[in-house]
């Protein structure tokens, strides 16, 4: 029983960081139809970001965590404006590459400056706290209140301003957004802002809650992109709880499973949901 | 003196042009309607004149200025605006959200207009917290032109209104558009049901091979031989 709960809050952690990641896949797919493969890397690249100014710089990480997650949304938008804006009157599938490319560059250049090798952001030894027998780690404490409040921010953003809504609207059906007279390309830009600093706070507590090393948000990818697939692609909502579905079984397969298939699970998800929901398990639409 | 003026009309989406010389006149509060055979290119017409198909010949002009290929959103600015035939509403939105979005270029305070909305389809107001996606065919559309109007438009364009709807939708939907043209607000309408929309028009323009063949008023073309036995299947009671 024990054993359970344990993975259960192994698995809320790492579905916390999942979902943070899924939201942005699930609006950009929504909003521009393509999917984002370097969105895994947007995610290596905040955290990156983050450990320069903490390790590099030794600032204390309270404040590297908002300076990388401002520093990854410029860059995002940065990458929109100059590279997928000029993409967007031609066929999808050529935004997909291009965003292929874009996670090399990425990787690349996060590898270039700061090395293949496995870094930390510190490394203090914590001892975990002892909860009604559960092993607590300080730092899940970090990621589940950070992820809490970003998914509490999100949800305050998305139904209660004039931009948010028009997300939601643009997610449902771009062409009936553009009709009606919504500025579409300023929600895009929004679109990127949220999607690019959900990703690095993603990615910082990915690397909080193991470490850093260039390929740490290509291995994430496949998760994150179930989890989107599970919720429904374009519905935020649907991606947070695909998160947290898709951590909680990655966690408790390895009651059954050697934890050598951890990454199979996600991968079986996609697999079966294409199958059997492919719009997703709370397809409302 | 009329609000909205086609002349000479070649448009289309890339391929050859569908429509090949059509025309269209709108005047400020009256209900217009083009009708024509399947194919003929009317949602077509409305499209080009909303931007979402490419004119490459003749002029469009609304209140006098040229807006020919202008895009969608600096239209609904300059006080047009228009209803797709299918995806009308955004589904995940509630009814509220909806009209919400129709408002998006207004700056001001939207609640009067919301709130008229729901007078003129009451049926609306108790479900403004429910998602478009849940309602009947008839009241997405109610939502639809609602959204519409919220944005205070000159001119209203409908693509097809009661397509899929049943009769007594029908019946609402068309009341309800001749009360909207009362209000002040011209309309201009794509239907199939041509007979019961020609009744219902101050103006009708029978659109054959993405040509204007007649202009004239609703009761004239009613009347017309020729237009009642190609178009309307045959003379009427």
């Amino acid at each position: 029983m024990i054993e359970i709960a344990q993975l259960l809050v192994f698995g809320v952690v790492l579905g916390g960081i999942i979902a943070l990641g899924a939201v942005g896949v699930s609006l950009l797919f929504g909003i521009l139809r393509f999917a984002h493969f370097a969105h895994g890397d947007m995610m290596t690249l905040g955290a990156y970001i983050a450990f320069f100014f903490a390790a590099t710089l030794g600032l204390p990480l309270y404040f590297a965590f908002p300076i990388a997650i401002v520093a990854t949304i410029a860059i995002a938008v940065a990458i929109d404006q100059v590279l997928y804006r000029r993409l967007r009157r031609t066929a999808p599938v050529i935004l997909l590459f291009s965003s292929f490319g874009m996670a090399l560059i990425l990787r690349s250049v996060v590898e270039m400056i700061f090395g293949p090798d496995t870094v930390v952001y510190d490394n203090a030894i914590r001892l975990p706290w002892t909860v009604a027998g559960l092993r607590i780690k300080p730092d899940h404490v970090v990621i589940l209140a950070g992820t809490a409040l970003l998914v509490a921010a999100l949800h305050l953003f998305l139904r209660h301003t004039r931009t948010g809504k028009a997300m939601r609207a643009m997610a449902d059906d771009p062409d009936l957004a553009r009709v009606s007279g919504i500025n579409t390309e300023r929600v895009i830009v929004w679109t990127w802002v949220i999607g690019g600093g959900l990703a690095a706070a993603a990615g910082m507590f990915l690397a909080l809650d193991t470490r850093l090393v260039p390929l740490m948000g290509w291995h994430i990818l496949l998760p994150v992109f179930a989890a989107a697939i599970l919720g429904g692609i374009g519905n935020p909502y649907g991606a947070i709880l695909g998160g947290l579905a898709i951590g909680i079984a990655t966690e408790l397969s390895t009651l059954i499973l050697p934890p050598v298939y951890k990454p199979a699970v996600a991968f079986l998800v996609i697999v079966a949901m294409l199958i059997w929901r492919p719009t997703g398990l709370f397809a409302g639409r | 003196m009329s609000l909205l003026r086609a002349t000479g009309i070649h448009a289309g989406y890339g391929g050859a042009d569908i429509l090949r010389g059509a025309e269209l006149e709108v005047a400020a509060n009256e209900i217009a309607v083009i009708v024509g055979p399947n194919g003929a290119g009317k949602s077509t017409l409305m499209k080009a004149v909303f931007g979402l198909a490419a004119v490459h010949e003749g002029s469009i002009t609304f209140d006098g200025s040229a807006i020919t290929n202008h895009a969608p959103d600096r239209l609904v600015r300059g006080g047009l605006s228009y209803v797709p035939q299918e995806r009308n509403v955004f589904a995940s939105l509630t009814v509220s959200e909806n009209l919400d979005m129709g408002a998006f270029t207004r700056r001001d305070d939207t609640t009067a207009d919301r709130e008229r909305i729901f007078s003129i389809f009451p049926d609306l107001a108790d479900k403004r917290r429910q998602p478009a996606g849940q309602l009947s065919g008839g009241q997405r559309q109610m939502v639809a032109i609602g959204r519409a109007l919220m944005v205070r438009p000159r001119l209203l364009m409908l693509d097809e209104p009661t397509a899929g709807l049943s009769p007594k939708f029908v019946d609402q939907i068309f009341e309800r558009i001749a009360a909207i043209r009362d209000e002040g607000v011209a309309v201009l309408m794509v239907e199939q049901n041509a007979r019961r929309a020609l009744h219902a028009a101050d103006r009708g323009f029978v659109l054959v091979n993405g040509q204007t063949r007649f202009a004239d008023t609703g009761d004239a073309l009613l009347r017309n031989r020729e237009v009642a036995e190609a178009f309307l299947g045959g003379a009427g009671p």
